[in-house]
């Protein structure tokens, strides 16, 4: 049985190590509203942008836009796998990072890009080497979705990629985190022609100069803030997920620190009683 | 004179959100105007200096700012304007700007560095 010095010990560390986790938590908790209002700030762009989207594919026949098109069928995929740049929240990255791994082995040879400092390292991890990356808290996310976008589509319209794919986040609510597999390009046009079959008579809009140039400036668009959202989506959920895993460790460090005091008022005890008796056996000797 | 409602959204903040009775805005096909009841139009904007005759609850005034690409979509009681980027004339850092525009290689970004020059001359 350790010593009650040992004990006492340790529950000291156990305390110091709560104390970090509940700040933690507390800090976690603070950054998902600020990152939950900066996603919130970003829907009346991104709805529109979809809107806007959607009547201009209802509205031309045919777009030469090669995101439209599907891609060189003997190019490999192109994924960017997107985490968050910090650990200490749980299985949030690994999950992505697995699903990320599932898709290569899919699509074996796929050309790697990364957003966030952990999927940085498993692609590398993956044998993806030096590889266009980006971290998830850079100065503007808006700058480096851009760049991403940029990277990823030359890659896409020269004919080196077939497709670009997102793996990341995606947070259903603030327990519950699921990584997620999106084909962003080629941009599947069944789905949205369909959205806007009963909207009819606003197909009769005006166009400056044509739908197709409207479109074809609108797409890269519609990738950049894609991406963008899905990096907001990310900060939000890692903290979700980071408070969910700070939570559990404080509970859990919590637990251990009532079961070492037990153990450690135990050996207490044990200690005294083994005094007593040894008292009290001595005076007995004594008396004779 | 008649109003409609006007939405200036860049991606990280509404810009703004009220009533106009004008906005002039920047197209590929050159400088657009649009007053109440326009017909439904779409359009990309190209790096320019974006002007609309405003009223929200801060007053009737008139709204300038240098914007970089955007599109615009008109209906007729409507108008919503996605941009990029756009500064207000109290945003712009002039000497910022020049040094931009000097050190600027890409045509969109000498663009929108001219039109923030361009709104900061007009004041």
């Amino acid at each position: 049985m350790a010593s009650v010095k040992d004990l006492r010990d340790q529950i000291r560390s156990l305390k110091n190590t709560q104390q970090i986790t509940k700040a933690m938590k507390q800090v976690a908790a603070a950054k998902i509203r600020r990152a939950e209002t900066a996603q919130k700030q970003a829907r009346p762009y991104a709805d529109t942008l979809g809107e806007m989207l959607r009547e201009l594919v209802a509205a031309v026949s045919r777009v030469d836009h090669p995101f439209m098109n599907p891609g060189k069928t003997s190019a490999p995929s192109g994924m960017i796998l997107m985490t968050a740049d910090k650990g200490l929240c749980g299985a949030f990255n690994a999950n992505v990072i697995r699903q990320g791994e599932a898709f290569l082995r899919e699509h074996p040879g796929a050309v790697m890009y990364s957003v966030g400092v952990k999927a940085r390292q498993a692609v590398r991890r993956f044998g993806g080497g030096d590889h266009p990356s980006w971290p998830l808290n850079a100065a503007s996310k808006l700058e480096a979705a851009r760049e991403v976008a940029r990277t990823a589509s030359a890659a896409f319209v020269e004919g080196k990629i077939s497709e670009i794919v997102l793996v990341s986040s995606k947070m259903l609510s603030m327990l519950v985190q699921r990584p997620q597999t999106l084909r962003l390009v080629p941009i599947a046009r069944d789905g949205m022609a369909d959205a806007t079959v009963n909207q009819g008579p606003k197909a009769m809009v005006e166009f400056a100069p044509t739908p197709e140039a409207v479109l074809s400036q609108l797409l890269p668009k519609y990738l950049e803030f894609t991406i963008f959202s899905a990096m907001l989506e990310t900060d939000a959920a890692f903290f979700a997920a980071q408070l969910v895993a700070m939570n559990n460790a404080t509970d859990n460090a919590g637990k251990l620190i009532d079961e070492y005091t037990i153990q450690m008022n135990n050996a207490r005890q044990a200690a005294i009683t083994k005094e007593l008796l040894e008292i009290v056996g001595g005076a007995e000797a004594l008396n004779g | 004179m008649s109003t409609f409602a006007l939405k200036l959204i860049a991606p990280t903040r509404v810009l703004f959100d009220g009533q106009a009775s004008l906005v002039i805005a920047a197209t590929t096909e050159g400088e657009e105007g649009i007053l109440a009841g326009h017909a439904p139009f779409v359009g990309a904007l190209k790096p320019g200096v974006l002007r609309a005759e405003v009223s929200d609850e801060m007053g009737s005034r008139r709204l300038e700012l240098a914007t970089d690409e955007g599109f615009i979509q008109a209906l007729p009681d409507r108008v919503t304007v996605l941009l990029e980027r756009a500064l207000s004339l109290e945003e712009i850092d002039l000497e910022a700007t020049r040094a931009e525009l000097a050190a600027a290689t890409e045509p969109a970004a000498i663009a929108f560095a001219e039109a923030k020059l361009r709104l900061a001359r007009s004041a």
